[in-house]
């Protein structure tokens, strides 16, 4: 789901990279503008026949950029490309810590729940 | 470091037990020191969760740059207030932001720092909040099991 979630991202915002959330290095200069992805957890959903049968995923996606109106409005896109798709997600947003005081950056928390067939334990 | 202005302090509440409480209360039994122990005691495990995910090893850089004065450690909610909106009661959990140091950062992480794992685990997964929760209706729901059987 995780590469899933980057190529959906990826292939609508093609100009802003995807990257996991703390990989940048310390001297390395944030793009104009980004999303960054972090899987906070993944647990059993679901279960039939004494297997596994969903996984939950969360993650947290937030969107940096020295624009912050591309802030609030590119957020919001991503928002509604993700629900179109299945995704869940957890309210509207919220302002997310920066390293640069160039970019501001507002997150979401969303989930997916996955089925697929059993898998036994 | 940029940082909002104001954070919202993240908060542990009743939601979800007001039934129970309202059987409890029914009855006739004093719910207020029954739900504020409850939050009481679930609010210290938080705290003390909280100052253990900020052991070194779980911190980006294992620690490399965790200061010698201790400022995120001291931000960490101890003893918190319980307040009563309703029928819902509520604590204080996580980092004072009001004071310097406060982790909040440490949570979500930044494009150049991963989050601290425990304590991103602890706030923004379901499972741990989830699990106080389930331990926190237990306490009330004992209470009220052995109300009745009285």
């Amino acid at each position: 789901m995780k590469q899933n979630l980057i190529d959906l991202l990826s292939g609508e915002f093609k100009t802003y990279p995807v990257i996991l959330q703390g990989s940048l290095s310390p001297t390395e200069a944030y793009p104009e503008s980004f999303f960054t992805i972090w899987n906070t957890e993944t647990a059993d959903w679901s279960h039939y026949d004494n297997g596994t049968v969903g996984f939950v995923w969360r993650f947290t996606v937030a969107f940096f950029s020295v624009d912050p109106t591309l802030v609030n409005t590119v957020l919001a896109s991503a928002r509604y490309l993700l629900i179109q798709h299945g995704w869940l997600v957890d309210g509207v947003g919220e302002d997310t810590p920066t390293d640069e005081i160039s970019h501001t950056g507002r997150s979401l928390d969303v989930i997916y729940l996955e089925r697929f067939q059993p898998i036994i334990n | 470091m940029a940082k909002a202005k104001e954070r919202k302090t993240l908060r542990l509440d009743t939601s979800g037990m007001e039934e129970l409480i309202r059987k409890m209360d029914k009855i006739g039994m004093d719910v207020k020191p029954l739900v504020e122990k409850a939050l009481t005691e679930a609010g210290a495990k938080i705290s003390n969760d909280t100052l253990a995910a900020l052991s070194d090893q779980f911190l980006p850089a294992q620690g490399k740059y965790h200061g010698s004065r201790r400022e995120t450690e001291e931000s960490v909610i101890m003893y918190p207030q319980v307040t009563w909106e309703g029928s819902v009661a509520w604590i204080p959990v996580g980092f004072d932001f009001s004071k310097p140091g406060a982790g909040g950062y440490l949570i979500s992480g930044t494009p150049k720092m991963q989050p601290d794992k425990e304590l991103n685990r602890m706030y923004k997964g379901k499972r741990y909040m989830k699990g106080i929760q389930d331990d926190m209706y237990k306490v009330l729901e004992d209470a009220y099991a052995d109300e009745l059987l009285k």
